[in-house]
């Protein structure tokens, strides 16, 4: 591969990501609510993906090496990229998007396209940080299709109707969809092992 | 790069590796638990499915195996270098089964890397150059093992192994030499007759004489035989003698780094015409010292005495009572010196008052900073006629004294001397 091809692929996987952050977010925070610290948690959203993006276009930017001659200008750039690198911004948006979904009536199919995205946003993410090719993934593929598959499920398992009125009925569906994810990844190492 | 080979081959060193989550996996944890507590507090079993995928990826990626220790070898392509020259580092991991390796160097004091310092895969090449002279540590190790899944890192670190840098040399090409010379076969003419190339005269043929060396012209002239005579081939011991007390000026061209290239540039000089050199590093009244000796491999064992003062055959010894072996009578002694110890100073004049023929090389190349102030204007003029008062004393002594700025080639100061032979003032 050439390197003005491998530069191309360095920016479009980490554009990738930044897209499908800011695809997650959109996502979760349309239609806008006006409860439960919304406005705080698509600021928190915004930010982390934001911040994660820049962390992923700095990788490659060596930090200056500390010294007690160096200028306030370069101190400063060399505090700013630890903090950009130290930060898991990432986490913070995961939260927050995940916490504005919540803040929405319940809206299954919704909220499984969102965790596919979700899904995928990291696993580009991580493809970005350690410069890995999508090869990289094939050996997970049964796992992630197995996770497709509960995701699915649990979407489905959200638009049943209720057994009976009552908090306690939902409660359930929630604990049998618990129970299906902790049955899946007790048999899926042995699967996946193959 | 020094010819003395590559680095020995290094064994492999046997590491504990420190596993821990990716930052991968802790991203894939904290959306498998949001997941999981939204379902639980909203009560809606659709989170439970947005978290499934992350969750079972961090389930499926706990069975894979990890190694517990990782054998990694570092090579050093030498372990001899002189400054501003570049070396390979030749790493290698042995043991880590199906994970990917990722490498980081973090370079020692001096060391700077010529090229990237991090790199991936089982074997690697970082690619180094020391500053400055000294014996350098390379640097530290990083070791980062990845399971085939990412979610998990091994770490460990070890050290690099250590190298000498010399001192890039000086240029000198022309050599001062005594006009009395040991009896001892070498390639300076001498001024005896003897067995050399060098046209000494003409004489009167004896009996005994090889009839090769007839000059016929001559004797057509003389009408009685005629001989060529010739200079005898004599080698001469040489003491260089290193003031290592004061290191004044700029890193990279203090009056030490001067003293070391230029002592590095005349033992590679004299050895190459079949002198023996010895040396002497003088520090705060204590010596250490090698005896003179020939051969190429003396330069460096010059080199490497200098850069260890205790590394000398005669730790700490005084100066005053040095051996024959370490300074021959009829030695030509070269000093290296800003002259700023008054004790070396001293040393000198006894030596040469001991009949030693010295030539100091006056590596001063700093003064006091400047400032507007009378006093310290005053206080600069009385350190430079200090300076000065010190030279002449020891110039009307018969001490040579030449100035040397580090960047000219020594033959330009030394051009005075070794245009004839130098005597040996008694």
């Amino acid at each position: 591969m050439t390197s003005s091809a491998t530069g191309r692929a360095w920016v479009a996987v980490r554009a990738a990501a930044v897209l499908l952050g800011a695809g997650s977010v959109i996502w979760a925070a349309l239609p806008p609510v006006h409860k439960g610290y919304a406005g705080f948690a698509l600021t928190v959203a915004i930010a982390g993906v934001a911040g994660g993006g820049l962390r992923l276009a700095l990788t490659a930017v060596p930090v200056p090496e500390e010294s007690y001659l160096l200028s306030a200008g370069l101190r400063a750039w060399r505090a700013f990229l630890a903090a950009v690198r130290l930060v898991p911004w990432e986490e913070g948006a995961l939260i927050a998007i995940v916490w504005l979904e919540v803040l929405h009536p319940a809206r299954p199919w919704h909220t499984a396209v969102l965790g596919a995205g979700l899904v995928a946003y990291l696993l580009v993410t991580h493809l970005a940080e350690s410069d890995a090719s999508l090869a990289t993934l094939r050996p997970q593929a049964r796992v992630l299709g197995a996770g497709a598959g509960l995701l699915a499920l649990g979407a489905a398992a959200g638009m049943l109707p209720a057994a009976g009125p009552g908090a306690g009925s939902a409660l359930l569906r929630t604990v049998a969809a618990a129970a299906l994810i902790a049955a899946a990844g007790l048999v899926l190492p042995y699967v996946a092992r193959r | 790069m020094i010819p003395n080979g590559p680095g020995v081959p290094a064994p492999g060193t046997e590491l504990e590796l420190h596993w821990r989550s990716s930052r991968h996996a802790r991203r894939l944890l904290t959306l498998g638990l949001a997941g999981l507590f939204a379902a639980v507090l909203a009560r809606r079993p659709e989170f439970a499915g947005l978290a499934a995928p992350a969750l079972l990826l961090l389930v499926a990626g706990r069975v894979q195996r990890r190694p517990p220790r990782i054998t990694v070898s570092a090579r050093p392509s030498t372990r001899r270098v002189f400054e501003g020259e570049r070396l390979a580092v030749d790493v290698v991991a042995e043991g880590a089964g199906e994970g990917s390796v990722r490498w980081r160097l973090h370079p020692g004091l001096e060391i700077a890397p010529a090229g990237a310092t991090a790199a991936d895969g089982r074997r690697a090449r970082f690619v180094v150059s020391p500053e400055r002279w000294g014996r350098r540590q390379l640097g530290t190790l990083e070791v980062t093992l990845r399971d085939p899944w990412r979610l998990a890192e091994g770490h460990a670190s070890m050290p690099l192994p250590s190298l000498d840098c010399y001192p890039a040399p000086a240029q000198q090409r022309t050599r001062v030499v005594l006009r009395r010379l040991p009896n001892r076969l070498g390639e300076h003419p001498a001024r005896a007759s003897g067995e050399g190339i060098e046209f000494s005269g003409v004489r009167e043929y004896v009996p005994g004489d090889r009839q090769r060396s007839i000059n016929w012209p001559a004797s057509t002239r003389r009408g009685r035989l005629q001989v060529n005579t010739f200079a005898a081939e004599r080698s001469q011991d040489v003491v260089l003698l290193v003031d290592a007390t004061s290191d004044v000026g700029e890193p990279g061209s203090s009056a030490l780094d001067l003293a070391l290239r230029g002592a590095g540039a005349a033992a590679r000089a004299y050895t190459g015409a079949r002198d023996r050199v010895g040396v002497i590093t003088y520090q705060w009244g204590g010596t250490s010292w090698l005896p003179p000796g020939l051969g190429r491999r003396q330069v460096y064992r010059i080199i490497d005495s200098m850069l260890s003062s205790d590394a000398g055959w005669a730790r700490g010894a005084s100066f005053a009572r040095l051996p024959r072996a370490a300074l021959p009578p009829g030695a030509l002694v070269v000093v290296f010196s800003p002259l700023l110890d008054q004790r070396f100073v001293e040393a000198l004049r006894d030596m040469r008052e001991r009949g030693f023929t010295l030539l100091v090389v006056d590596v001063l190349y700093a003064e006091p900073p400047a400032r507007r102030r009378a006093e310290d204007r005053i206080a600069r003029r009385i350190w430079r006629m200090e300076q000065e008062a010190i030279r002449f004393s020891l110039r009307e002594l018969g001490v040579a004294v030449v100035h040397w700025d580090g960047e000219e080639s020594l033959d330009l100061p030394l051009a005075g001397y070794t245009r004839r032979p130098m005597a040996a003032w008694r």
